[in-house]
């Protein structure tokens, strides 16, 4: 995020002066104060002029929230199905949640309309507060189910390479997805994951290590998400 | 009743600089709507985003949107 630095005649004014130029209220900056400057002896002698360094504050995650969940409710007021939206601070993310019937259209075709839904919400955000903040949407649990499915195909997967000794790749899948099957493999010194291809062709592939004669090679391993 | 048009004019104006020249207007068929969008100059690459991914997530909802009243829906982004 930008720093900018400003001069004016007194702390306040450059205060001001820096709102204004950033047309954003006092809250959402950190101000910094350089020097406070002095009127000097009768205006005259010693006038030294106040000097402040401002940054955009980094918005909490409570008003991200409140604000993802207002752009998805409106979102959603377009798609003809009752929903509400609940949002929560989380440590490391924001995380919606959207309540409705439990037709699985919301979530699509391996969760397709989610992460579309997710991904224009996390670009408004990003626009309106000047830098990325995390956002999950979710539904009906639909990210844990779908967690707990890809740990399963990581261990089958991993399985299936130690027995036959070659690679296996996955299916396509989104940087999300991949995350999940990466993490779950971690720990697994006989298997080694990396990912392959490009944009929306990227998937996981799963390599088997050969233990034999080699001192822990894979402490170094790279983590390609 | 809430049109289709307007969920993706409400989302196009959310990632537009300039929400008052974002136009949508819909033309409707037998099943199929065609959704044309237009916008300024400057905000079409905001819209359609990197690779197309904008455009992507906005046809994404807008079909599921669609599906939800039994039709399908064409988003066209005019230059």
């Amino acid at each position: 995020m930008s720093v900018i630095e400003i001069e004016e005649k007194s702390v306040e004014d450059a205060i001001k002066v820096a709102c204004e130029k950033l047309k954003l209220p006092r809250e959402m900056l950190e101000i910094e104060i350089i020097s406070k400057g002095s009127s000097g002896i009768f205006g005259i002698v010693g006038v030294k002029k106040a000097k402040i360094r401002v940054k955009l504050k980094a918005p909490s995650y409570e008003t991200a929230a409140e604000k993802a969940k207002e752009i998805l409710t409106k979102i959603l007021e377009y798609v003809n199905l009752p929903t509400v939206v609940e949002a929560e601070a989380r440590q490391d993310h924001v995380y919606l949640n959207i309540i409705s019937n439990g037709s699985g259209l919301l979530i699509g075709k391996k969760g397709q309309t989610l992460s579309a839904l997710q991904y224009l919400v996390s670009r408004m955000i990003s626009k309106e507060f000047g830098q990325n903040i995390p956002i999950v949407v979710d539904t009906e649990n639909y990210r844990a189910r779908r967690e707990k499915t890809l740990q399963e195909l990581a261990k089958q997967l991993s399985k299936k390479v130690k027995k036959a000794k070659k690679p296996i790749a996955t299916g396509p899948m989104s940087a999300q997805d991949r995350r999940i099957i990466h993490l779950t493999l971690k720990d697994d010194p006989s298997v080694r994951t990396k990912s392959k291809g490009e944009g929306n062709m990227r998937r996981v592939v799963i390599y088997p290590v050969k233990t034999a004669g080699r001192n822990q090679k894979n402490n170094g391993r790279r983590q390609n998400r | 009743m809430k049109e289709l048009k307007d969920l993706v004019a409400v989302i196009a104006r959310a990632l537009a600089e300039h929400p008052d020249k974002v136009d949508v207007r819909e033309i409707e068929g037998q099943n199929t709507c065609v959704i044309e969008l237009r916008a300024a100059k400057e905000d079409l690459g905001k819209i359609i985003g990197r690779e197309g991914r904008n455009a992507h997530a906005i046809r994404t909802i807008l079909n599921a949107a669609a599906t939800k009243l039994r039709k399908r829906a064409v988003l066209e982004i005019i230059e």
